[in-house]
C-alpha cells in the first residue's frame, strides 16, 4: 500500500448541498441468569438551510439468550432488509458480539433509509466502506451505495480510528507540511478476502487542527466528483477538528449516557420484572488492586 | 425514598420526583429489624449526583446554545424513566431524635439498615404528639406545609426568654401580637414596649369594632395618659433613671440622693420643690449644673407630675391585668430617645418592685427593637435576674446583631422569619437550641409570613409554619406614598 505524498488541495464550495449523517450505538445494560440485556439506538442528522435536524430511534432493548439470539437477529434482519444474508445462515453470532451485530443491523438500515430519502446530497457514514464481513455483506453495502448514487448522493465514510499503515506508520500520522484542507490519496490497497473495499481510501485533513481521518469515498464516483463532494462538505458543514459536525452530532445523539443506562435498568426492572445479576469482576476478585477490570489485559 | 449515607447526625436520602419532599419536612427512617426509627428533618434539597447528567444536558445544546431540533422515536417510552432518574434529588437531613418503643431520645448514634429501612414523611401533628407538645393552654400559631395546625402550649413561653426575628416586613410584629393576645386570653399580664404605636389598637377588629380583648388592652402614652408623681417613685428607680438614662455622674448622684431624702422626710417631694432644692444647693457649680440639667430633662419629658391623681393609671392597669389578664401597651411612638429610656427605666423598676412584693405574679414583656431604649446592663439583667422575679421577655427585632450573643445562647424559643443576609444568619445561628446549618438553610428560603419555630415551644423540633391571620387592627403597616395612586 502507498500513500501519495502530493496532497489534493481543497477549496470550500458553498453551493447549497444537503448533508446527512448516521450513527448507531449499543450498550450492555446488564446480565441475567440466562443471557444479557442490551440496548441499541440510532440517530440520523440532516443539515439543510444552515440548521441541523435530527431523528433518533430507540433505545431498543433486547434480552438476548443463547436460545433466542439467532431468532432475534434473523427476525430483525428480515424486518430491515427483507432478506437474510448468506453469512448469517452459517453460524449464530456469539452472545457477546450480539450488541455490535444488532447495532450494525440498525446502522445499515438507517443508511439505506438515508440513501433512499436524501437527493443530491452528501451522506456521511461512521466507519469505512469495507464489506464482506459477517455483519456487512458486500451485497447489502453495495445496494446502499447504488441507491445513494441513483439519488445523486455521494457517500463519505469517516473512520475515527484506522489500522492502515504505510512503512509501519499509521496513514493518519503521515501528514505533509501543507496548509489544510487537503486529501492524501492511497494506492495499491489490498484486503484479504472475503473483505472487499467498496470505497477509495483517502486521508482527510479538513482544517488546521492536527487531526486527520481515514476517509472512504464510494468507488463508483468519478474522481473529480469525489473531490467536489469533499469541497461541498467543507462549504456546507462545520469541520471542527477535521471531523464533520453533522456526523459528530449523530454520534453524540445516539451515544448512551450513564443516566440513560440507569433509566433503562429502572424500566426493565419496573416494567418487565427482569432481575439483573451482578457478576463478580474476576480480575478484581483475584488480583485486588492489581486487577484493573475486565476491559484490561 | 432510599437511605444513601449517614455522616454524624446528617442523613443523605435519595428521593424521586413523585416523592415531593421539601426543606423543613420531617422524615421517619424506620428500621423494623432494629425496632427503632430516626426522626430527621430535611434541611436542604439538592440534585442527586447521577452519572451522565452533564453529558445529557450538554448534548441538548450543541448548536451555539440553541437546542437542536429533532424528533425522538422512543417506542418503549424510556424517556420518562430518564427524566425520573435525572430529576432524582438528594435530601440532606438532620437527625433530630431516635424513636424507640414510642419514646424519643436525642441519640443519633445507631445506623439504620440502608437496604431494609423504610422512609416516609412524618406529619407535624404526629411529630408534636410524639414530642408531647400538647397541653391545656393551646396557642395556634398557624398552619404547616401539610395543612395541619401548629399549636404550641402557652406554658412553653412561661418563664422563658424568646426572640422573634426576621427581616423587615415578614411578619414579626404580627406573630408577637398573636402571642400577646393569646397570653392575655389566658389571663396573663403582658407589658409591651411599643416603639411604633402599632399595638395600641389591638382591642379593635380590623374594621374598627371592639373585639373580645378590648377591655384588656390598656394603652399608656407617656406624658399624656401616663404620668408619674415623684412621691410614688422609689429612690432607686429615680437613681436608675438619672444614672442610666440621663448619665448623671457619681458625685452629682450622691448630692441628688441627699436632696431626695431630705425632701421625702419633709413630705414635700414635688417637681417644684426638687427644682428649688437643686437651685439653692450649696455645692460645686458643676454639680449643681449637672443636677439642674437632669432636672430639666425630667420636667421636659412631661412624664412626671405633682398631681397624684394623674399618676394612678399604671398601678390600676397592673392590678386589673393581674386579676383578669391584660396587656399594658407602653406607646413610645412620639417619645424622644431620652424620654423613652426614662420611661423604660421607670417601668422596669416598677415591675421588679411589684413582682418582688408579689403584687404581680409574673409579667410577659414584649420589647420591640429593644436596643433603642434598653441600656447595656439591662440585657443581662433581663435574661438572668429579672427572669427570677417573673419578667419573661420576648425580644422582637429585625436587626439580630443588636441582640447580644449570650441572649441567643440563653433563648428558650426563637421564632425566625426570613433572612437572606449572611451576617444576620450568622448571628442567629449562635442560638444554642439549634444547629447553624438548619438556620442558614431553612431561614434563607422562608416565604413571607412563614416562621421557623425553634426551642421549647416545638419540643426542640424546628417547624416551619405560616402564621395565621388575626382579626385585629394591627396598625403595623408601613405608610406608603403610592398606595392609592393608580
Amino acid at each position: 500500500m502507498q500513500l501519495k505524498r502530493t496532497p489534493i488541495l481543497l477549496k470550500a464550495n458553498h453551493q447549497e448541498t444537503p448533508i446527512a449523517a448516521v450513527d448507531t450505538s449499543t450498550i450492555k445494560i446488564g446480565e441475567t441468569s440466562k443471557g444479557i440485556i442490551l440496548a441499541i439506538r440510532g440517530a440520523t442528522v440532516r443539515k439543510q438551510n444552515r440548521t441541523y435536524h435530527y431523528k433518533r430511534l430507540g433505545p431498543f432493548i433486547f434480552h438476548i439468550t443463547e436460545e433466542n439470539k439467532k431468532e432475534v437477529y434473523h427476525t430483525l434482519e428480515t424486518a430491515c432488509f427483507h432478506t437474510q444474508s448468506v453469512s448469517s445462515h452459517q453460524a449464530a453470532p456469539n452472545l457477546m458480539q450480539m450488541p455490535t451485530r444488532l447495532a450494525n443491523l440498525l446502522e445499515r438500515w438507517l443508511q439505506s433509509v438515508l440513501a433512499k430519502t436524501v437527493t443530491n446530497g452528501l451522506i456521511l457514514f461512521d466507519g469505512s466502506l469495507t464489506a464482506g464481513t459477517f455483519d456487512t455483506p458486500v451485497q447489502r453495502l453495495k445496494e446502499i451505495l447504488d441507491e445513494a448514487r441513483r439519488n445523486g448522493n455521494v457517500v463519505l465514510a469517516f473512520s475515527k480510528m484506522t489500522t492502515l499503515r504505510v512503512n509501519g506508520y499509521l496513514i493518519t500520522d503521515l501528514l505533509p507540511e501543507q496548509e489544510p484542507p487537503y486529501l492524501l490519496e492511497t494506492a495499491g490497497l489490498q484486503f484479504k478476502p472475503p473483505t472487499v473495499p467498496l470505497g477509495d481510501v483517502y486521508v482527510a485533513r479538513l482544517n488546521r487542527a492536527s487531526y486527520a481521518f481515514r476517509l472512504d469515498i464510494d468507488r463508483e464516483i468519478a474522481h473529480q466528483q469525489k473531490i467536489e463532494s469533499i469541497e461541498k462538505l467543507l462549504g456546507n458543514d462545520l469541520c471542527m477538528q477535521s471531523y464533520p459536525e453533522t456526523l459528530r452530532l449523530a454520534h453524540i445523539l445516539c451515544t448512551f449516557t450513564a443516566n440513560e443506562v440507569l433509566a433503562m435498568q429502572h424500566f426493565i426492572t419496573r416494567k418487565h420484572g427482569i432481575k439483573m445479576i451482578n457478576r463478580p469482576d474476576m480480575h478484581r476478585l483475584l488480583f485486588g488492586p492489581f486487577g484493573k477490570g475486565e476491559g484490561y489485559a | 425514598m432510599k437511605l444513601y449515607k449517614k455522616e454524624g447526625n446528617v442523613l443523605h436520602i435519595l428521593s424521586f420526583p413523585n416523592e415531593n419532599a421539601e426543606k423543613g419536612d420531617y422524615l421517619l427512617v424506620e428500621d423494623q429489624d432494629a425496632g427503632k426509627a430516626l426522626i430527621a428533618q430535611v434541611i436542604d434539597v439538592q440534585f442527586a449526583c447521577i452519572p451522565g447528567v452533564l453529558e445529557e444536558l450538554l448534548r441538548t445544546l450543541p448548536d451555539g446554545g440553541e437546542p437542536i431540533q429533532g424528533e425522538d422515536i422512543d417506542p418503549l417510552e424510556i424517556a420518562p424513566h430518564i427524566t425520573y432518574i435525572q430529576d432524582a434529588s438528594l435530601l440532606i437531613c438532620k437527625i433530630r431524635a431516635t424513636l424507640e418503643n414510642g419514646l424519643l431520645s436525642p441519640s443519633s448514634s445507631w445506623l439504620p439498615s440502608r437496604s431494609q429501612s423504610t422512609i416516609k414523611k412524618l406529619s407535624i401533628p404526629m411529630l408534636m404528639k410524639l414530642a408531647n407538645v400538647n397541653g391545656k393552654l393551646p396557642i395556634t400559631l398557624g398552619s404547616t406545609k401539610d395543612a395541619s395546625l401548629l399549636t404550641i402550649d402557652a406554658s412553653a413561653v412561661d418563664g422563658t426568654l424568646n426572640i422573634i426575628t426576621g427581616k423587615k416586613g415578614c411578619g414579626k410584629s404580627h406573630l408577637s401580637k398573636l402571642l400577646m393576645v393569646s397570653l392575655v386570653g389566658y389571663k396573663a399580664t403582658v407589658v409591651v414596649f411599643d416603639l411604633n404605636g402599632e399595638y395600641t389598637s389591638l382591642g379593635l377588629t380590623a374594621d374598627g369594632k371592639r373585639n373580645i380583648h378590648y377591655d384588656k388592652i390598656h394603652t399608656l402614652t407617656p406624658a399624656q395618659n401616663f404620668k408619674v408623681a415623684l412621691e410614688q417613685l422609689h429612690l432607686n428607680v429615680v437613681m436608675g433613671i438619672l444614672t442610666h438614662a440621663l448619665h448623671l455622674p457619681g458625685t452629682s448622684a450622691r448630692e441628688f440622693r441627699r436632696i431626695w431624702k431630705h425632701l421625702k422626710e419633709k413630705g414635700c417631694l414635688t417637681l417644684h420643690e426638687l427644682g428649688e432644692a437643686i437651685r439653692n444647693l450649696n455645692c460645686n457649680q458643676h454639680v449643681r449644673d449637672a443636677l439642674l440639667s437632669r432636672y430639666h430633662a425630667l420636667v421636659n419629658s412631661g412624664f412626671f407630675t405633682d398631681n397624684p391623681a394623674e399618676a394612678t393609671l399604671l398601678d390600676e392597669c397592673l392590678l386589673k391585668a393581674n386579676e383578669q389578664g391584660g396587656a399594658i401597651i407602653i406607646n413610645l411612638r412620639n417619645t424622644s430617645t431620652i424620654d423613652r429610656q426614662i420611661v423604660v427605666e421607670y417601668i422596669l423598676g416598677k415591675l421588679v418592685d411589684a413582682l418582688q412584693s408579689w403584687r404581680l405574679k409574673a409579667v410577659f414583656l414584649f420589647a420591640e427593637e429593644a436596643h433603642l431604649y434598653l441600656r447595656e446592663t439591662y440585657w443581662d439583667d433581663i435574661v438572668t435576674r429579672m427572669r427570677h422575679f417573673g419578667i419573661f421577655t420576648t425580644f422582637i427585632t429585625n436587626q439580630p446583631d443588636t441582640i447580644r450573643e449570650n441572649i441567643y445562647r440563653q433563648a428558650d424559643n426563637i421564632f425566625l422569619f426570613n433572612f437572606t443576609n449572611e451576617h444576620d444568619l450568622d448571628v442567629v445561628s449562635r442560638a444554642s437550641r439549634i444547629d447553624a446549618e438548619t438556620i442558614r438553610s431553612i431561614a434563607r428560603d422562608l416565604p413571607p409570613h412563614h416562621c421557623l419555630a425553634l426551642g421549647k415551644v416545638v419540643g426542640d423540633f424546628p417547624i416551619v409554619a405560616r402564621i395565621r391571620p388575626l382579626d385585629l387592627k394591627t396598625m403595623g403597616e408601613t405608610r406608603l406614598f403610592f398606595k392609592n395612586i393608580n
